[in-house]
This record gives structure tokens, C-alpha cells and sequence, in this order.
């Protein structure tokens, strides 16, 4: 090999690794420096690096850890507290609980929750062995297999995975609910979801929904029979929501047609959306479908400040920025990044924002309900729902066949209702009660199922694959251990 | 005057500074009979059957004749002449050549052409920058051949040179065929010149017949050796990869694979053996371009840490190759210990090929070597990168 040859190639490596370096450290794509890929959740903003790699760089290994960890608990402490977190950090840092730091140091998220290592991910991204209870659980006072009699002989693999404990969110799974519930039976009487129910109760107070006549758009735009005749049938109209107040949200009540007219946007953007559904773009922006929106998500970084600490300054610094310039973390979801299956006539580049789901002029909840979902996702769980019990109920209500609340659409599940501050809402953040799935059994199964059969159903993924159609092949203890505990203790005490 | 070292380099060099194509022992052995040649020439030095002894130990001038003048005059005559040759040709060959080669860059008869740059892939070169003092020495022997009553120093040269088998590539060999007598009598002629040559024929012929046994064993080891490399590269690439621990209780495996210190401190070894590796690489160089002995043993080296890689590799990676940069990293590592271990296979094979009719195994050693070193090119650049992302992140 010639001197020259060998020239080039180095010479181009070192090119090649300086680009690398520069994109590392000044701006720029950093998909290359990704060491694997990110959990399902965390790849949507994956290239926005500095969100969770808080510390400046060359931080030491423990401050780096430390402002990792905090932005672990800067996005998902608001849900451990609702989740009554079972094992908060804060109890691990009691100087009394030094004894189990060497065994898992539960003081910090990523012990256990380690990013970029498919390899080892289980669901909910935890990168320790399914069996880590044993650490703190296996010994003394805290050995489970002795202190509680029903727990003798079963292996510490079972903890979590069959449907009794979960590390954090243990909301339906705390002894004394499941002893108060443990006699439900698997169907209640009256299966109604409630909030869901109140919610599609609603009635105005006086007069008359808008309607076709009263419809606040320029002329040219009246000509448009189908979006109007949707409009005049939609939520918008019974609740007063004129044209004007998406096509020319900036304009003050009172506006004229001729104000309407010059200030008219053909195409409105979310903002006019989040504008007065605020409780459900926040939670939007918490599941996977926004989180791209998310005003935790750092911003990209700008070039020109490195650069110009480097010394660089006029013509040179421009040209270098925009080489270098750091791709935005895209604004919306598409359905091609997705990692479920999606339908294959589903355009890939197809982005995820209000409008996708909810139809703009006649804002179908129902449609967005059920249609929406399946005409993207494509699983099992997806289609097996159309032949589901829950879907034959959701058609009833549909047709008024049933009172309002009794269908269970992929939203009843999955987007459920919730009560924020008196004002029901839909829940968008689609995730928050998906895993561990036992989340979903008090805002939503035991309206109209019992805590055993619920916690059987949702232990047993060939169910969940048929989206619930047959019974539980699973049984979970857990509720009737607690309620035998609570009755030998009962009886112990001569109550 | 030129010495006898000098001119025996002189006659040695082509044009460009290149070493003729004559066996690295007897090159070394030339240049230790030239160095007692110039000392006998000198009177310091005489010798008889049973002996070398030291005359007269006053320095002559010359570093380098005068450091083999002490080094015998402190062994008082016990050593005879054929083992002071072996011990200057595996001691002070390398010595002896670098002081004749500054002598004669100095007298501006060769220029040092350091092509060095990149230092791994090249070597020093002297080419001549003065032919005349080349071609007055071959003139030199030439009327030594003809004349009836040559000059004792010229007669000490051509017993010099013929012992070392130069004489064949300055003349035709028809010339040589008829000169042949004429060789040989000049050879009876000078008594140092006749025991040196003697000594270097003698050393020739043993270091033949050991060098074909020593390369016998070098090609099998050398073989064996790569053939090893070839399998573990092998294995790392298609062996399912080690799966990690499904059991909380900690094993050496989950600390090695998931517990950073381990993994930063494999992955140091790695960096250091990486480099161990290029050194050995670049010795093994040095060595053939210098004619000088040892590349084998450094060539086993280079192969031994290369399968060492391979198991720091293992141990940093447990064989999983990563995503992105971590994947091209690993892709382009194993390629370069691939091709590096195919070459050593080739080479260590190559009698064997030969034999069998493989004619092209020249240019496959060839063709892997190249593959190996371009293979080796992007590491430095892709390994720091690799390093400075985990500290960054």
C-alpha cells in the first residue's frame, strides 16, 4: 500500500471522525452515536440527547448520573405520586437502607431502567431480572416467603408477572383493596362506565345548538355543504363553537363577518385546538402519540454558541452553523416510526395531531373513539375488537340500543374518562394506564367487572390478543390470599 | 579510504538505497567478517586457527570498529575467529551497519531518505547520491580478477564478497563461471580474508540448514497461530451471542457485560492491545526492511495478541455488536483481525500452497495484507470517537 493511499485514508477517517466529534459536541445528527436503540417511549425524542443527558459534558460519572436521574424524576414523578409509588426513591435514601444499596441501589431510576439496552428491556423498561425482589425481599424480616405463609415456596419471578405486585403502581394492588374487593363479582349488575357516562350526558342549559344558518365563515367558504352540514351535527355546534373560533381564533368575541373574512386560516393549526381543550393537550403531550410536543423535550442545539466559543466568527461561523445545524426532533409522530403494527395502506408519513384522530368540522368522538384507532393500528388486540363483546356494546350504545356509557370503545380502555377539577375529559395520554396493565383496573375495569376477574383477564395475554373475547385461563391469588389473611386476622383477634 | 564495512554496504544497496536480495544472515555475517577485516587491516587485530586476538588496542578512529575492537580486547584472545563472527553478527550487525551508513552519508557517497511518513508503512532509505565510489571498488575487484599480483586489500574483498555470495550480483554469471579458478586462488591468498571468508562459509552453511528447520517451525507455528485467529474471529461473528443473566442473583458475566467498571476497563485492554498489536506490526516491518533478524518471533506476536483481541473483545462486548458507530466500530475491527489472521494463514501455508500448485498465493498474501492495513486505517479515528461518546454521554 502506497504512502499516498494510506494518506487518503486516513486523512478521510480523520474527516469522517471530525464531523462525528463536531455533531457530538457542537451540532448536528447524533443517530450515529446512539450506542442502541431507545425504548419504545423515549425514541420519540431520542435525538434530543440533552433532555435526559442533563450534565455538561465530561461531567464526572456521578454528577452525570445525578442530573440523569433527575430528569428521570423531573417527567415521571407527577405519575409515581398518583401511582402512590410503593417504593419511592426517598425511601432509599434513609441512611438505615444503606445495607440493600449494594444489592439494587433503588435510590436511582437508571439501576434499574437503563436506556439504550433492547437487549435486556423487559416491558416498562426495566433492565434488571424479572426476579430482582430477591434483593431486599429474600432475607430477615422482609423475606416474604416467611412472614407470609401464602408466599412460602413460590419463586421471586412470579412477584411481578403474575399479576400481584408492580413495583411502583400498586393502586389495586395493595392488600386491603384487594381483600374489600376480593367477593366482586366477574360482571356487576348495571355495567356502566360512569364518568364516561356523565360525560355523554351533556345537556345545554338554554336554547338551541348553532346550526347551519348561524355558521360564522367568509362566503366562498359557505358553498362547502358537506363541511357545514357536519359542523351544524357536531359537539362544536351544541356548544356554541362557531367557524370563526378555529379559522380566526385570534379574533375577540364580537368579530364581524368582514373581521371573520380577512382573518380567516383555511387549514387551522393545533393551537386552535389546545386553545380551549387544554386538559386534554397536556395529557396528549404525555402519551406516545405527542409526546413530541412535550415542553420537557430539549430544544435543539444551536451550533453558533459552541462555535463561537471556539473562536470562529462571521462568514465562517454561518457556513460551519448551518452544515452543522441540529435536526429538529420532529414536531408530530408519524405512523411509519411506529413499533406496533399498523395497517400497511396507511401512508408512512402520515403525522399524528388532533385533526388525525378527531374529523375537523364534525369532531366524531365516537369515530375517534373506535375508527380512528384502527385506521392506523393493526395488531391482534386491534382486530380481534370488532369481534369482541366490548365492540357489540359499543354498537349498541351507538345506536341508542344501550344507555350511555355501557359500550367500551378502544377509548373507554384506553383514553379513559377523567375528572380534572369537576370538568370531565378524556384522558389522551393513551399510555398511562397501559403498563403495568393492573393500572387500568380501577379507573376503568371495575365499573363493570369484579377486581378477580380483572386481574385474571388482564394477566392473560392470549385474552388481551383476543381483545377479551372468551374467559380468563389465568387465576390470580392474590385478592383471595388477602381476603383469607384478613379473616384469619379477624379471627385471631376475636373481632 | 572507504573500510570494508562501507564498501560491503556499498556492493549491498541497489540505486535507491534498497538491500540486494541476499539472505538476511549472510548479509549480517558480511558485515561482521567486513568489521574484523577492517581491524586486521588496521593491525589490531590478528588471527590464527585456535584464536582472535587483539594486537594492538588503541582506538582507530572509527566508532564502530572501535567499540568491536573493545568488545574483543575484553575477552583476551579466548574466543576463536567463527564465534566471534557469530556473536558480531547477532549482537552488533545492526550497530556496525548504522555507523558504516552514517560514515558514508557523511562523505555525501548515499543520502538518508527518511520515507517514514506515515512511520508505520514506510522505512529509511540510502540511496547513492555518488556512484563513484561504488563503481571504483567494483572496478576495484574486477582488476583484482584480471591482474596477475592484485593488492592484498583488494584480495581480502573478493574473499569477502565471494563468501557472501555478492560476487554473482556484479558480474554475468557466464564471467563468473570462467572467473570461478581465479576466485579461488585469491581466496588461498590473504590469511585474514581466507579465515573470515572461511568462518562466513562455515556460519553460511549452518545458518542455512538451521534457518530451513527454525522457518520450518516458524511456518507451522505461524499457521497453527492464525488458523486459531481465523476461528475466533469466526466464532465471534457467527457463535449465538452470550445472552445476559434472566436471574437477579450476580454473576461475574452480569458484572463483566452490565456493570460499567468492567466494561470500561475491557475495553482499555482492548485499546492497549490494539496497540501492542500495531507495534508488533510495525517492529515486523522494521525488521524485514532492514534485513535484520527477529521478524518471526515478532510476527508470532503480532498473531498472539491479535487472538488476545479477540477475547478482550469477547470480554467487552460478549460478542454483541451494537448499534450505529459501536457496530461499524465492531464490523471494521473484526475485519482488519480477519484479514490480518487469513494473511498469517496464508503465509504460514504458503510452502504448502506452493506444492500443491497454488500459484497465486503471492498475491493473495498480498491482497489480505492490503485489506488488513486499509481495515486497520479508519480504527484510530472510529475507537476515539467511541471512546469520547461514553464519556460525553
Amino acid at each position: 500500500m502506497s504512502s499516498k493511499t494510506v494518506l487518503w485514508l486516513v486523512g478521510t477517517t480523520l474527516i469522517g471522525a471530525m464531523y462525528v466529534a463536531a455533531s457530538a459536541f457542537v451540532g448536528g445528527d447524533r443517530r450515529l452515536l446512539l450506542v442502541g436503540n431507545t425504548t419504545d417511549a423515549h425514541r420519540q425524542f431520542e435525538l434530543s440527547c440533552e433532555t435526559c443527558h442533563a450534565a455538561p459534558p465530561f461531567a464526572d460519572a456521578q454528577a452525570s448520573g445525578k442530573a440523569l436521574n433527575q430528569t428521570c424524576r423531573a417527567c415521571h414523578d407527577d405519575d409515581l405520586e398518583a401511582a402512590n409509588d410503593s417504593h419511592p426513591s426517598s425511601t432509599f435514601r434513609n441512611p438505615r437502607m444503606a445495607d440493600y444499596w449494594n444489592r439494587l441501589d433503588a435510590r436511582l431510576c437508571t439501576n434499574c431502567h437503563r436506556e439504550h439496552r433492547p437487549e435486556i428491556s423487559l416491558p416498562g423498561a426495566v433492565t434488571v431480572a424479572s426476579d430482582f425482589c430477591v434483593a431486599c425481599h429474600s432475607e430477615g424480616d422482609q423475606d416474604v416467603r416467611r412472614v407470609r405463609p401464602s408466599h412460602a415456596g413460590l419463586t421471586f419471578d412470579t412477584c411481578a408477572s403474575a399479576g400481584c405486585h408492580n413495583y411502583h403502581d400498586n393502586r389495586a394492588l395493595y392488600e386491603d383493596f384487594l381483600a374489600g374487593h376480593a367477593a366482586m363479582p366477574a360482571l356487576a349488575p348495571k355495567p356502566v362506565h360512569a364518568l364516561t357516562a356523565r360525560s355523554r350526558t351533556f345537556q345545554r342549559a338554554t336554547g338551541a345548538p348553532l346550526a347551519r344558518e348561524d355558521a360564522l365563515a367568509p362566503a366562498a367558504v359557505l358553498t362547502d355543504d358537506a363541511a357545514l352540514i357536519e359542523w351544524s351535527a357536531s359537539g362544536h355546534a351544541a356548544a356554541d363553537v362557531n367557524c370563526d373560533a378555529c379559522h380566526a381564533a385570534n379574533l375577540p368575541a364580537g368579530a364581524t363577518p368582514e373581521d371573520v373574512a380577512a382573518h380567516w386560516v383555511t387549514v387551522p393549526s393545533t393551537a386552535a385546538c389546545t386553545s380551549c381543550h387544554r386538559p386534554q393537550a397536556r395529557s396528549f403531550a404525555k402519551g406516545r402519540h405527542g409526546m413530541r410536543q412535550h415542553p420537557r423535550i430539549a430544544k435543539p442545539r444551536d451550533p453558533r454558541d459552541s462555535l463561537e466559543d471556539l473562536g470562529f466568527s462571521g462568514v465562517m461561523l454561518g457556513a460551519i452553523a448551518d452544515w452543522l445545524s441540529t435536526p429538529p426532533v420532529p414536531g408530530r409522530m408519524t405512523v411509519g416510526e411506529a413499533r406496533l403494527p399498523m395497517r400497511p395502506d396507511v401512508p408512512a408519513h402520515r403525522a399524528i395531531d388532533c385533526g388525525t384522530c378527531h374529523e375537523p368540522h364534525g369532531v366524531n368522538t365516537g369515530q375517534a373513539a373506535v375508527e380512528a384507532c384502527a385506521s392506523c393500528h393493526d395488531g391482534d388486540h386491534t382486530r380481534a375488537y370488532f369481534d369482541s363483546p366490548h365492540h357489540r356494546l359499543w354498537q349498541a350504545e351507538r345506536t341508542s340500543q344501550a344507555p350511555p356509557g355501557t359500550g367500551v370503545s378502544c377509548a373507554t380502555c384506553h383514553m379513559p374518562m377523567t375528572e380534572v377539577r369537576g370538568t370531565i375529559v378524556a384522558n389522551h395520554n393513551q399510555n398511562d394506564n397501559l403498563r403495568p396493565n393492573e393500572k387500568m383496573v380501577r379507573p376503568v375495569c371495575l365499573d363493570c367487572h369484579g377486581l378477580s376477574f380483572s386481574l385474571n383477564a388482564l394477566a392473560d395475554a392470549k385474552l388481551i390478543e383476543r381483545n377479551f373475547t372468551g374467559k380468563p385461563a389465568v387465576h390470580v391469588e392474590s385478592p383471595e390470599w388477602a381476603a383469607r389473611r384478613f379473616i384469619e386476622a379477624e379471627d385471631d383477634t376475636g373481632i | 579510504m572507504l573500510t570494508f564495512t562501507e564498501e560491503i554496504l556499498l556492493l549491498l544497496g541497489d540505486e535507491d538505497g534498497a538491500p540486494l536480495p541476499i539472505h538476511q544472515h549472510a548479509f549480517e555475517c558480511a558485515l561482521a567478517g567486513a568489521a574484523l577485516m577492517d581491524l586486521a587491516f588496521a593491525n589490531r587485530i590478528d588471527t590464527d586457527l585456535a584464536t582472535l586476538v587483539v594486537t594492538d588496542p588503541t582506538p582507530t578512529g572509527n566508532p564502530g570498529l572501535d567499540r568491536v575492537l573493545a568488545k574483543i580486547g575484553d575477552r583476551a584472545g579466548t574466543t576463536d575467529t567463527q564465534t566471534w563472527i557469530r556473536l558480531l553478527t547477532t549482537e552488533d550487525a545492526a550497530d556496525i551497519r548504522e555507523n558504516a551508513l552514517e560514515s558514508l552519508v557523511r562523505r555525501r557517497i548515499l543520502a538518508r531518505r527518511d520515507k517514514r511518513f506515515p512511520w508505520a508503512f514506510g522505512s529509511v532509505r540510502h540511496p547513492t547520491v555518488d556512484d563513484r565510489a561504488e563503481g571504483e571498488i567494483k572496478a576495484r575487484i574486477e582488476r583484482a580478477l584480471l591482474e596477475d599480483v592484485p593488492d592484498p586489500r583488494d584480495i581480502a574483498l573478493i574473499s569477502l564478497a565471494d563468501a557472501c555470495q555478492i560476487l554473482p550480483g556484479l558480474f554475468p554469471d557466464q564471467a563468473i563461471e570462467n572467473l570461478a579458478p581465479r576466485i579461488a586462488r585469491l581466496r588461498r591468498m590473504d590469511l585474514i580474508g581466507r579465515e573470515v571468508a572461511g568462518t562466513i562459509s562455515d556460519i553460511r552453511q549452518t545458518i542455512v540448514r538451521a534457518a530451513r528447520a527454525q522457518g520450518q517451525r516458524y511456518q507451522k507455528r505461524l499457521l497453527t497461530f492464525s488458523a486459531a485467529g481465523v476461528a475466533a474471529v469466526v466464532a465471534t461473528v457467527l457463535a449465538p451471542r452470550v445472552p445476559y443473566p434472566d436471574r437477579f442473583a450476580s454473576t461475574a458475566l452480569d458484572d463483566l457485560w452490565l456493570g460499567g467498571f468492567w466494561q470500561q476497563w475491557t475495553g482499555y485492554l482492548l485499546l492497549a492491545l490494539s496497540v501492542a498489536g500495531l507495534l508488533c506490526a510495525m517492529i515486523v516491518r522494521e525488521k524485514l526492511a532492514m534485513r535484520m533478524v527477529g521478524s518471526h518471533r515478532w510476527r508470532i506476536s503480532h498473531i498472539v495478541v491479535g487472538i488476545a483481541c479477540v477475547l478482550a473483545l469477547f470480554a467487552h462486548t460478549g460478542f454483541r455488536f451494537g448499534a450505529n458507530l459501536n457496530a461499524a466500530l465492531m464490523g471494521i475491527y473484526l475485519a482488519a483481525l480477519l484479514s490480518g489472521a487469513l494473511a498469517g494463514v496464508v503465509i504460514g501455508g504458503l510452502p504448502r500452497l506452493r506444492r500443491v500448485g497454488f500459484g497465486n498465493a503471492g498475491r493473495l498474501r498480498r491482497g489480505l495484507l492490503w485489506v488488513h492495513a486499509l481495515a486497520i486505517c479508519p480504527l484510530p479515528a472510529l475507537l476515539a470517537v467511541h471512546v469520547l461518546a461514553a464519556y460525553l454521554y
